[in-house]
């Protein structure tokens, strides 16, 4: 982690709100739609040299969120374009399934190709350990490899921010480590770093700020400890008791019948969507 | 990153593509078989057609063209698209600094080209069989137009598959769409164009009638494979189907920029 202090965000973020559009069952018209779940009014400053871990359950908004960051999504409240934040972000979504009969190598090139700059991808291949897989076709790599891919990609053209959805999904416990590892050796550099992964211990371990979400709003963000205090949390509490905090529920009482409904809303936001 | 150079890396990338196994030999029977058959002096055709040139044998192989080079094109561009937002790498390429409408045209060049090019190098070889059948070749003019025809033809039928791959949400729908479209343009196109000559009051009863063969030539504005043959019937002489060569290079050209439009818009506003 660089030293914090009064140092400009890499990225502000005031206000970004964003729906998914889903089908209206309600209609007739097979193309009608309507405003599905999404995220509501975010606030978040990006700093460079911190890892910033975004938290939350299933379906809270976590991957919309670094969708959006990312400009997928067009969504106002950033305080740099779409295709500005494109050209400063790597990012690395969720489980991609690489597939087909093309080498990693041209794979990789394809996605350099739509880079601004030049981008060294031996260089690339070699730091996420895919020398010796190169010239294997996608069909023939394993998951983890797959992810590997996805981080080659994500680190390409010296991104000033790298946004991770559950990056460590299929790594082996080493090259979670070797991960965790290059991760800190980047914020370290002054690379900004969102990551979001339900592999709590690895995460608490890595992250210098987290993000708590739930249904679509950021509810509280700072420093591990400050994020305890502010919930009148033990010293020892971790994410677990982090998003059982703020969703109402009892760790004791935690089965995966719990649907998430039963989770208690931050705010009554159903009733501004109808 | 101009959208040349990455649609030339799609296109090699396509290209070396399993399914090219299947599509060249498909491509390289019906176009050089054609040209072998029909530039056989000897040969006694359907219909009463009389060839007796370089160009009548490049017109009439182009059937075969229709029938084999439009399939080439849905059978590359079919997962164009949709194969990339189904694995998750195109949340990956829509997240690069590119400009969703330079990556839009990328798609286009890439997926036309690698249908294009080995259409084109059949077409030049079944050049040397048409030269060593007939010892004719056809004039600057004609290849011009039928290469150029050729190339239209082939960049519509991309254009439609490309979009219906953007809109599918899964590979059976992207290539339904696709080989739906493909039926439609290539076998029943024939039944459209009489049922509408049938509404509007012309007998179908013979399909050599100049009021037919007029509403036959409006239809065909509508087809790609129709205005692929009204361009083709420019360098003809003898074949006047009441539709001037101003209004058939107006259609290929509506059918060139109303789709492309359709597709840059698609991908600017796709949601991975």
């Amino acid at each position: 982690m660089l030293a914090s202090g009064s140092m400009e965000p890499a990225l502000t973020l005031t206000n970004v709100s964003w729906r998914h559009k889903i089908r209206d069952f309600s209609n007739w018209k097979p193309w009608a739609k309507r405003d599905g779940p999404g995220i509501h009014s975010i606030n978040l400053e990006i700093k460079p040299g911190f890892i910033l871990g975004l938290i939350g359950p299933n379906g809270a908004g976590k991957s919309t969120l670094m969708r959006a960051i990312c400009g997928l999504y067009d969504s106002d409240g950033f305080n740099k374009s779409s295709s500005s934040r494109r050209s400063g972000i790597g990012y690395m979504p969720e489980q991609v399934r690489w597939e087909g009969r093309v080498s990693v190598r041209n794979s990789l090139r394809t996605i350099a190709m739509m880079r601004d700059k030049e981008v060294d991808i031996d260089d690339i291949i070699l730091k996420v350990g895919l020398s010796s897989k190169s010239e294997n076709y996608l069909d023939d790599l394993s998951q983890g490899m797959r992810q590997r891919l996805s981080l080659a990609c994500a680190l390409l053209g010296d991104p000033k921010i790298l946004v991770m959805d559950e990056p460590l999904n299929g790594l082996d416990p080493l090259a979670q480590r070797a991960f965790c590892n290059l991760l800190k050796d980047l914020a370290s550099k002054g690379v900004a770093i969102v990551i979001s992964s339900h592999q709590v211990t690895d995460l608490e371990a890595l992250v210098d700020r987290i993000a708590l979400l739930h249904h679509g709003q950021l509810l509280i963000e700072g420093t591990l400890p400050n994020v305890r205090k502010k919930l009148e949390l033990d010293a020892g509490s971790g994410i677990v008791e982090m998003i059982c905090s703020v969703t109402g529920i009892n760790p004791e009482d935690i089965s995966l019948d719990l649907a998430n409904d039963d989770l208690l809303p931050f705010r009554q936001i159903g009733v501004e969507e109808e | 990153m101009s959208a040349y150079s990455l649609g030339w890396h799609i296109m090699k990338e396509r290209m070396s593509a399993g399914r090219m196994l299947v599509i060249w030999p498909l491509l390289a029977m019906f176009i050089l078989f054609s040209s072998w058959g029909l530039s056989d002096p000897k040969a006694n055709l359907p219909a009463d057609l009389v060839i007796d040139s370089a160009y009548d044998v490049m017109f009439a192989s182009t059937a075969f063209i229709v029938f084999s080079a439009t399939m080439g094109a849905v059978l590359i561009s079919f997962d164009g698209v949709s194969r990339d937002r189904l694995s998750g790498v195109l949340e990956i390429k829509l997240s690069q600094p590119i400009s969703r409408s330079v990556y839009a045209r990328a798609l286009l060049i890439g997926h036309w080209g690698a249908i294009f090019v080995p259409v084109l190098l059949l077409n030049i070889i079944s050049l040397g069989i048409i030269w060593y059948r007939l010892d004719d070749l056809p004039s600057m003019e004609e290849l011009f137009i039928h290469t150029l025809a050729t190339g239209l033809l082939l960049l519509w039928y991309t254009l439609i598959q490309l979009l219906a791959s953007s809109w599918a949400k899964d590979l059976g729908s992207s290539i339904a769409v696709g080989l739906g479209v493909w039926m439609i343009f290539t076998l029943l196109w024939l039944v459209l164009t009489t049922v509408t000559a049938g509404l509007f009051g012309v007998g179908v009863e013979n399909l050599n009638s100049t009021e037919y063969i007029e509403i036959e030539a409006i239809m065909d504005l509508f087809s790609p494979n129709g205005v692929y043959h009204h361009l083709l019937e420019l360098p003809l002489d003898d074949i006047d189907r009441g539709v001037s060569p101003m209004i058939a290079s107006l259609a290929a050209i509506l059918w060139s920029i109303i789709p492309l439009q359709l597709f840059i818009r698609r991908i600017e506003r796709m949601i991975p």
